[in-house]
């Protein structure tokens, strides 16, 4: 017990101690963007880009949506077909 | 069937969707004419449609919430339907959001992503409305009020994304920047923003349509094994 306490003390608690105290300067870096460092992308191609996902991502929701009434609808019309048949038989 | 028959609802419905096919084709016009912000160029352009997708995540989000309130307490399938259409709504405007945001990121910030505390809250929220959309659809309907549940818990994560610019120091925007806007950028944003209402509303009651008629064919699906049994 003495060992584990003297192993903790000497060998474990101090580079943990010097890491926690090291994470908040961690925490408060950040990588400033200054006028320089600002990228020259031609913008273009992203606002067409991000306009141009919405649409196809609403176009393909619609779609999608209107695949579930068609089918639904042909089931309805399917279980109609069997009701009809039903009733003739009996 | 009377959800198949035409009447006074999809008159409404064609006119909402002939709106929204008018702003389909208007707001990008009014969006070029807009004047080009002054520090981040014609990038910024990309808020005229950004901030009105992660804003109809929100309200997606808050109606799903209420309605599935609505149906924890009162137990009405219509509240579930209405949650389930929102909730399905809130991930597509949501997917918008995230990635319209980072384009915009990528120019102005230089990265994609930056874990930002806007950026993760709002992912977070996404993806509780995912975790409710895999309840719902995998769950069965013993999962209805897990699902209801969990709708309300993304509901009240929303003032966390609204007002994590504030709580945290963020290289998003805050919220504020929108009252401060230029004059001459209000009519863009404005119309945008009603433009992707009107959008929802039509996709909602697109959405409240198919769910009616899965219930109606659930219904009749009942009658018919009935109906066969007795003959």
């Amino acid at each position: 017990m003495t060992r584990l306490i003297r192993l903790l003390s000497t060998r474990i608690a101090p580079p943990l101690v010097a890491l926690l105290c090291a994470l908040p300067v961690w925490a408060q870096e950040y990588e400033p963007v200054t006028e320089a460092s600002q990228p020259k992308t031609d913008p273009s191609p992203f606002v067409i880009g991000a306009y141009g996902f919405i649409w196809v991502a609403v176009l393909v929701y619609v779609v999608v949506v209107a695949r579930g009434l068609g089918r639904a609808n042909r089931e309805i019309e399917e279980l109609r077909r069997r009701v009809d048949a039903a009733s003739r038989s009996a | 069937m009377a959800v198949m028959a035409r009447g006074p609802s999809d008159t409404r419905f064609i006119v909402a969707a002939a709106v929204t096919a008018v702003g389909f084709l208007a707001v990008p016009f009014i969006i070029v004419r807009a004047p080009i912000e002054s520090v981040m160029g014609p990038i910024q352009k990309i808020f005229y449609f950004h901030v009105p997708t992660a804003w109809m995540l929100m309200v997606s989000t808050l109606v799903a919430g209420g309605a599935s309130l609505r149906y924890l307490f009162r137990g009405t399938p219509g509240s579930d339907r209405v949650a389930l259409a929102s909730a399905e709504l809130g991930i597509l405007f949501g997917i918008c959001a995230l990635v319209s945001g980072p384009l915009w990121g990528k120019v102005a910030w230089g990265k994609y992503w930056t874990w930002d505390a806007r950026q993760t809250s709002t992912l977070l929220l996404w993806m509780l409305l995912l975790a409710y959309m895999l309840a719902r659809t995998y769950g069965g309907p013993a999962a209805r009020k897990l699902a209801a549940a969990l709708a309300l818990f993304s509901a009240a994560n929303v003032p966390l994304v609204y007002y994590s610019v504030r709580v945290w120091r963020t290289l998003h925007p805050d919220s504020s920047v929108v009252p401060t806007l230029d004059p001459r950028m209000r009519p863009a944003l404005y119309l945008s923003t009603l433009f992707f209402l009107t959008l929802w509303g039509v996709l909602l009651a697109y959405r409240l349509r198919l769910e009616r008629v899965r219930a109606a064919l659930a219904e009749l699906e009942i009658a018919v094994e009935d109906a066969e049994e007795a003959v």
